[in-house]
């Protein structure tokens, strides 16, 4: 049996060409994106705990229909700086906030 | 098709993955695509051309001259190679002025007048000679002291997307030289009709692909 690796979250890369990354940007050039994935479980706090529970029956009880996210996401904390390319009809542009520099369980 | 091939396409994927290229190319497309708000014109070229001249200082040449020199067979290669310096910003101007007196400007500035001294250094041999480059057909000194030109009044450019037939020039002509129009077409032919400077960037293409055929 192997044993599985923590899946952590943490900061992934892959390689994409820009019109690849869904912004409306047609350009080959490719980028690396980098992204926040994996398991924020270690991260929850005593508030997460209680969402869940007033998720299952707290808020029903006190007639509240509140939807919560129950647990801590991993998300970046920081995106890295601008970052320009040319596109398919020869026009600069520059994009922001794309591509993440730093994860977090928040 | 294109895509298939492009090694202009491949320098700038090779930019983009390092992060410290990526960084700094980014920072001087921005500033050279960026509007100048002082005086409501498409962007202010000084602050681009020290945009480019930091470019070309902090990244290394493996970077830097793959995107100025890729070897181009085809328009959309080419076309992305005239693009690297944002030309629109630091190349084109409302007019052009005649080289000579483009010439003068560059004089007036110690940067711009040691860089070009060091390119005529570097790039230019007396047509009788046996050897096509200065010290030893030293090509990679012709195409550093290029890219040194690049953001000052001097920066050299692709003239248009020819693959085939392209041609270098700062942005100038000789007309309305008068009778100092040979004195201009010399002066012009340092770039337009080098044979130093269109070698090296021949070899240059030639050296990028004996890397990938190891």
């Amino acid at each position: 049996k192997r044993a599985r690796r923590p899946n952590h979250c943490s900061l992934r890369e892959l390689e994409l060409t820009v019109s690849e990354l869904g912004l409306g940007y047609e350009s080959d050039e490719t980028v690396l994106l980098r992204y926040c994935s994996g398991n924020c479980s270690a991260h929850r706090q005593n508030y997460d705990i209680t969402m869940k529970h007033m998720m299952q029956t707290g808020f029903r009880k006190k007639g509240r229909k509140n939807k919560v996210s129950n647990g801590p996401c991993c998300r970046p904390t920081a995106f890295e700086k601008d970052f320009s390319f040319l596109d398919n009809k020869s026009r600069y542009h520059t994009v922001q906030n794309v591509s993440a520099k730093n994860c977090g369980c928040v | 098709a294109e895509k298939h091939c492009n090694p202009c396409l491949d320098a700038a994927k090779a930019c983009n993955l390092n992060s410290s290229c990526k960084r700094q190319r980014s920072a001087y497309i921005a500033t050279c695509s960026k509007e100048d708000p002082n005086k409501g014109e498409a962007c202010s070229k000084k602050r681009c051309h020290k945009a480019l001249r930091l470019f070309l200082d902090r990244v290394p040449p493996e970077f830097s001259h793959r995107l100025l020199f890729c070897p181009c067979q085809s328009v959309g290669c080419a076309e992305r190679r005239r693009q690297t310096i944002v030309p629109d910003c630091s190349y084109k101007d409302k007019e052009k002025p005649n080289c000579l007196e483009l010439w003068r400007v560059c004089r007036q500035d110690s940067l711009c007048r040691s860089r070009l001294a060091d390119y005529k250094v570097n790039c230019w041999v007396t047509p009788q000679t046996v050897s096509t480059c200065p010290n030893q057909d030293n090509h990679q000194a012709c195409l550093a002291s290029y890219a040194r030109l690049i953001g000052t009044d001097m920066t050299p450019n692709y003239v248009d997307s020819s693959f085939s037939n392209w041609t270098i020039s700062p942005w100038c002509s000789c007309k309305g030289s008068g009778n100092q129009e040979e004195e201009c077409l010399n002066f012009l032919r340092y770039f337009t009709d080098n044979t130093c400077l269109r070698n090296a960037i021949q070899a240059f293409g030639y050296g990028i692909d004996n890397m990938q055929n190891k």
